[in-house]
């Protein structure tokens, strides 16, 4: 197969709204401020240079696995310190200050519980070490929350990944916490929990929270918000609103391969219609860049009965998250 | 759903050092009372009262009695049972990931420490104390031995928790370092010179016993106070470690 022309998408700029990397090294300041944090483990770099801040309602931090993310919550809960920056929480270290801690709550991604513990035990213990006044009440009035009452006396080793994830956001919500982190919270619910949960987290926000919730779903992230962090290879590479994040990943250029019995019959005439910014052939198959993707499916079937060759495929290839981040850091 | 605004609200508030010694040693004690390490570890500790029956059914003398509570008893038993429930009283939490329980909690860390390490001891203390103590009677050797035993048993159970309870904050395989350091250096290098068996635990929990029985055990030779006090502040300063050491690790 021959080499594909040079992608013609170009990195994008952060995109406007809140946070973003800062033009100044002036310190950013919010509910959530990180200040050019960077997190290193031994030779790898988890987290390079990140500078955001983030104050009340549903924060996304969008990014694929591996990205950094957990890194990036674990420093602002105070799990672990950065390499250098500075990240404050309700403008106290989290690290070294105990008392913030009483004012934040983490839903952990990893499926540690107290598995010999029931639910509402599981809870209670929450609330006590949280300091709270009444922690029987207070647990049950959580359990509530995450449509678990019900389930209160069971252990929660018995619990399915859903009730489980349901259980460790019921757990964060004992101490009523001004911020609120959320490790890839969704994952392992069904639909319907799925639905209620972004209504409870949308809830939070509009109570004056500051609620960051962390995913690698695209579609998930739709839901969760209009702010969104991108986080890729351990670089904050866009901020904003969603919709423009959206637009900007909906104007690059596509890769797609149509499977064809006569490939460079089928590449020349798509060339001289325009429908394509770049191509490859090999034997059975085209591979094109197209920006204007809509018009390529809209004429692909008939120019093939016009030209008289067969087509055996249509595939994307980069409709997946991977392709997107691809495109956000490298521009490809 | 509920609205969770109606939960009572908490600002800023820390919980209060006692609390969080009861919190923890509750928490940690119920994670650590699983049926097979009990029973297994009781089985271990039935060599102990075994031995003492055997040695009494033949008349042995109260230096041969003292020679088997010291070694298998103090050496073998007492050590081991330390290092599974000590290690694992915050070793397991953080192996299984569930410390940030704790830790992300509005509390000092020492408290965490110490309630770990106290349930740690509540589950040691019975099967190491009975069948230790239970070998010294059973070899019929006296009273002497037997108040001796329990004595030194008391002392060398509290350093022994404390510092395998260090182990399990700070060693990802605290099991296999503590039996590194029980078979390995208290076993075979402390018994090289009385150099090395200074910083052998064992070698205070057998001065202790030699000072109550009189009977002469190789490098055994501290006095009693010595014998009381370096392993109390071992045990004290291994939980000062201990703490802060969880203070700045890193927590999954």
């Amino acid at each position: 197969m021959s080499e594909l022309p040079p992608p013609t998408a170009t990195l994008p700029p952060p995109l406007p709204g809140q946070g973003g990397p800062p033009a100044a090294p002036a310190a950013l300041s919010g509910m959530i401020a990180v200040n050019a944090v960077s997190k290193f483990f031994g030779s790898v770099v988890a987290v390079s240079d990140v500078s955001f801040a983030v104050n009340d309602g549903v924060t996304a931090l969008l990014g694929p696995n591996g990205a950094g993310k957990s890194t990036l919550f674990r420093m602002m809960c105070g799990l672990t310190p950065p390499s250098r920056g500075s990240v404050e929480v309700l403008g106290f270290d989290p690290r070294n200050d105990r008392d913030v801690r009483g004012r934040v709550s983490l839903v952990p991604q990893q499926d540690a519980l107290l598995d010999h513990l029931s639910a509402a035990s599981f809870l209670e213990f929450a609330a006590r070490t949280h300091g709270v006044a009444n922690p029987e009440q207070t647990a049950m009035q959580a359990l509530a929350t995450v449509d678990l009452a019900e389930v209160g006396p069971k252990p929660v080793g018995q619990f399915s990944k859903g009730m489980r994830q349901r259980v460790k956001v019921a757990a964060a919500l004992v101490n009523d916490p001004e911020v609120l982190i959320l490790d890839e919270p969704l994952t392992g619910l069904d639909p319907v929990q799925r639905r209620h949960m972004i209504a409870l987290f949308h809830r939070l926000g509009d109570e004056g929270r500051c609620v960051l919730v962390s995913s690698h779903v695209l579609d998930e992230v739709a839901k969760l918000g209009s702010r969104v962090l991108v986080i890729a290879q351990g670089r904050l590479v866009a901020s904003g609103d969603y919709r423009d994040l959206r637009e900007l990943m909906d104007d690059r250029a596509h890769r797609i391969r149509i499977g064809t019995s006569d490939p460079r019959r089928l590449a020349t005439v798509l060339v001289d219609r325009g429908l394509v910014s770049g191509l490859s052939l090999d034997a059975h198959n085209v591979l094109v860049d197209t920006l204007d993707v809509d018009s390529l499916g809209r004429q692909l079937a008939a120019i093939s009965i016009e030209i008289g060759v067969r087509l055996t495929e249509v595939s994307p290839l980069d409709d997946d998250l991977e392709s997107v981040f691809r495109y956000l850091v490298e521009g490809r | 759903m509920t609205d969770v605004r109606s939960t009572p609200t908490v600002k800023g508030r820390h919980v209060a050092a006692g609390a969080a010694v009861g919190l923890t040693y509750r928490i940690v004690l119920r994670q650590l009372t699983s049926r097979g390490r009990i029973i297994g570890l009781s089985l271990l500790a039935l060599i102990a009262p075994l031995s003492g029956w055997a040695l009494g059914s033949a008349n042995a003398s109260l230096d041969d009695a003292v020679r088997l509570v010291a070694s298998v008893g103090l050496g073998l038993v007492l050590p081991i049972v330390s290092l599974v429930f000590g290690g694992a009283a915050l070793g397991d939490l953080r192996e299984d990931k569930t410390l940030v329980y704790l830790w992300l909690r509005p509390m000092d860390r020492w408290p965490i420490v110490v309630g770990a390490a106290l349930a740690a001891a509540t589950l040691t203390a019975p099967i190491t104390i009975i069948s230790i103590v239970a070998a010294a009677v059973l070899t019929g050797a006296g009273h002497g031995i037997v108040a001796g035993t329990l004595f030194a048993t008391v002392i060398g159970l509290i350093a022994y928790v404390c510092v395998f309870t260090l182990f399990g904050v700070w060693l990802k395989r605290f099991i296999v370092w503590g039996l590194a350091y029980i078979l390995i250096w208290e076993g075979f290098i402390a018994q090289a010179g009385a150099g090395v068996a200074r910083v052998a635990l064992r070698k205070y929990t057998r001065s202790i016993l030699v000072d109550r029985t009189g009977v002469n055990l190789k490098l055994a030779d501290f006095s009693l106070t010595t014998a009381v006090v370096v392993p109390l502040v071992v045990a004290v300063a291994a939980l000062a470690i201990a703490a802060w050491r969880l203070s700045n690790q890193d927590i999954d």
